[in-house]
């Protein structure tokens, strides 16, 4: 097989049909993907299903802790995962741009492969496009998936009084990326915090009916997913910035660049929101892999105004924090 | 920081605010820092802090981006910038708005990056805007001195470096200004040395200190100026920085600003030229002096309805303006100050204080 990809591989033909079995298939290896035809067609038991889509373009492609397309498959999953949904199948689109090493491709997709078979999902259809070289920046990737809605979850009305957990340290994937894309080397232990949250929603099943929401701090971080949280609510978020689980590599990396973690996404956390009486479901999380940090971080509050979050800051000051607006760049002086 | 130390601090601070006490920083990173930890909300009304001219972005002159745009258009040069430089506006609008237009202008985050630019894409004319105080002067004067040392013949710099010594006695000298007690810039110190800033209480008797970035830094430095005032000693000075700052400062930086650059006079945005304010390349490093080589006409300004020459001057806060947070906001900025991610309206709007 050829180095790179190029515009014959995306043509329908032998090439398009040589790269889907070389690379795609070898490494998502399961029988609905190799026997489907145009469809693949699977049984479900009765039930509730969750269905959502999402699309990638992180840059860097390989960055600490993750590539593309590790993020492809746990964004798609941790989506399920909130709904409380327990993820069957994914689909998958590649658009790849014309000269992309294949190296480069079969390590993505293998990536996909193993955190496939780590979660326990398949991704049963696909669809690959080569685009021409300048049109899109490198590779672009889709995945949807499908999941069954487990026991009692379903999301319920906040009160004043409930206390919100997050599972572990904020800002670690956008920080990953931003030391990548900066440049910053950083000694010490920095990588993004993709992984998937479906065996964390497992755990937590028996506590469905005390859950009353779940929500991942993707894009915009911890900050914009609270004021989601906080309009629909229509209550105020008292957050206590010293209960804000942070690793100190995270914050010394946006110290340097000027950049504000609680803006910046995790990819592999998620947001609760419990009852006041939340201890030992924090504990049960805490027995997670990769949720030993997490935390209570803060209550709603009725502060008769309207819906906002505020923050206490650790020597005690208050200050609104709102949500992501304009782009973030790095400081200058 | 810990909490028993900053509520004493802060406590101590509000029992000496027996009367008005205006304190002036002129740093973004304390103008953030102060935002950040909510001091306001725990200082004593009385005790008022107000933002200088601490923002290198706000404190560029419109006709400097108007320069940048004619030289694309003129001689089609790419302009490599800092990222937020790219949104502020000059009369003849933005360089985002150039780019939208197909202008090639590529944003960059360390100086250094330009050598290999310009060394990758050696038919293309590079301007950089080189803007920004003493702290980022030096890595400008390595960039040039590496570009020299290397025969690079398509990088230029349109310099517009700030220097804060001379901007202080603007304001110091304004009859009506308000300010009671100055914190010093740290970075800027630890570049110039703290000697650098002693003239304040020599010349104007008015307490100043040096200090760091953090919440303990800040506080310290509050509770000495605060101190110093309600004592009477206004000639006081220390520096609070010294894990970082010595009295002359980093040589070595101090060496490259001096073997590249020359001082001359400056001009702020909306407040006018300010005599020895700016450093430009020197006759040795001329051939990379963009205004020499990419000669354009300057433009005449109009005035806006922005206040931010009030701002950069502390004769104002942010809340203050009538447009704050109303019409300017950070998606739409009227002004500079709102612009950058560092000026004091976008701070003042990113961690709003009221509940
Ligand atoms: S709020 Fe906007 S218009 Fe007012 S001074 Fe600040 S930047 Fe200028």
């Amino acid at each position: 097989m050829e180095q790179i990809v190029n515009l014959r591989h995306g043509d329908g033909g032998k090439y398009t049909n040589l790269l889907i079995r070389e690379i795609f298939y070898k490494h998502f290896d399961n029988k609905l993907l190799v026997n489907s035809q145009d469809a693949s067609v699977f049984e479900v038991k009765q039930g509730k299903l969750a269905f959502t889509t999402d699309s990638f373009v992180v840059k860097p492609l390989i960055f600490p802790g993750g590539d593309i397309g590790k993020l492809a498959v746990c964004g798609t999953i941790n989506d399920l995962a909130t709904a409380g949904a327990k993820p069957l199948y994914l689909s998958c689109g590649v658009i790849i741009e014309e000269g992309f090493e294949l190296s480069l491709l079969e390590k993505i997709a293998e990536s996909m492969g193993e955190t496939c078979r780590k979660t326990g999902v398949s991704i049963i259809t696909g669809d690959t496009k080569v685009v021409e070289k300048g049109s899109i920046d490198g590779l672009y990737i889709n995945t949807s998936g499908i999941g069954v809605v487990q026991g009692e979850y379903c999301p319920k009305p906040v009160c004043e009084g409930d206390r919100i957990i997050i599972t572990g340290g904020i800002a670690e994937h956008g920080t990953a990326i931003a030391s990548e894309r900066y440049q910053i080397e950083v000694q010490g232990d920095l990588q993004s915090d993709c992984m998937s949250l479906n065996k964390l929603v497992e755990r937590i099943e028996k506590y469905m009916d005390r859950i009353k929401l779940m929500k991942d701090p993707t894009r915009g971080g911890l900050a914009t997913a609270l004021n989601e949280i906080a309009e629909l609510s229509r209550l105020g978020i008292h957050l206590l910035e010293e209960c804000i689980p942070i690793k100190k590599e995270v914050e010394s990396v946006n110290q340097l660049l000027g950049l504000e973690p609680i803006y910046l996404a995790c990819e592999g956390r998620m947001i609760l929101v419990v009852d006041e009486e939340c201890e030992t479901i924090l504990e049960e999380i805490r027995q997670c892999d990769g949720c030993e940090d997490a935390a209570i971080i803060g209550s709603f509050v009725n502060n008769g105004i309207r819906p906002m979050v505020f923050m206490e800051t650790y020597i005690g000051g208050r200050r609104i924090i709102g949500s992501l607006e304009g782009e973030m760049l790095p400081r200058i002086c | 920081m810990d909490k028993g130390l900053a509520r004493y601090l802060i406590n101590e601070i509000n029992l000496m605010a027996t009367e008005e006490i205006k304190i002036m920083e002129v740093c973004g990173t304390h103008t953030q820092m102060i935002s950040k930890l909510g001091l306001r909300s725990l200082l004593a009304p009385k005790i008022k802090l107000l933002s200088g001219p601490g923002c290198p972005v706000c404190v560029t002159d419109e006709r400097y981006i108007d320069r940048a745009i004619e030289m694309i258009k003129k001689y089609d040069v790419t302009i490599a910038t800092f990222g937020d430089m790219i949104r502020v506006g000059g009369m003849e609008g933005s360089l985002l708005e150039a780019k939208g237009k197909g202008r090639d202008v590529r944003i960059i985050y360390s100086p250094l990056d330009l050598i290999k630019m310009a060394e990758e894409n050696r038919d293309r004319n590079i301007v950089f805007l080189g803007i920004g105080f003493e702290t980022t002067a030096p890595v400008i004067a390595l960039t040039i001195k590496t570009a020299a040392e290397r025969g690079i013949e398509n990088l230029f710099c349109l310099t517009a470096i700030k220097l804060m010594p001379p901007i202080l006695d603007y304001i110091l000298k304004q009859p009506s200004h308000n300010v009671g007690g100055l914190i010093c810039p740290g970075h800027v110190a630890t570049i110039k040395g703290s000697d650098y800033f002693r003239f304040i209480g020599v010349d104007y008797c008015i307490p100043a200190a040096v200090c760091g970035f953090e919440a303990s830094d800040i506080l310290i430095g509050i509770h000495y100026l605060v101190k110093q005032i309600r004592q009477n000693k206004k000639a006081a000075f220390k520096n609070l920085y010294r894990r970082y700052v010595r009295s002359q400062g980093n040589p070595i930086a101090n060496q490259l600003i001096e073997d590249v650059f020359k001082v001359s006079c400056g001009v702020w945005r909306g407040i006018g030229r300010v005599e020895n304010s700016t450093l430009d390349l020197n006759e040795k490093y001329a051939r990379f002096d963009a205004k020499q080589v990419f000669a354009v006409e300057e433009k005449s300004i109009k005035s806006t309805s922005c206040e931010c020459k009030d701002i950069l001057l502390g004769n104002r806060t942010p809340k203050e303006c009538k447009l704050f947070a109303q019409l300017c906001n950070p998606v739409k900025p009227y002004g500079p100050c709102m612009i950058s991610s560092e000026g004091a309206c976008a701070i003042a709007y990113r961690y709003r204080e009221e509940i």
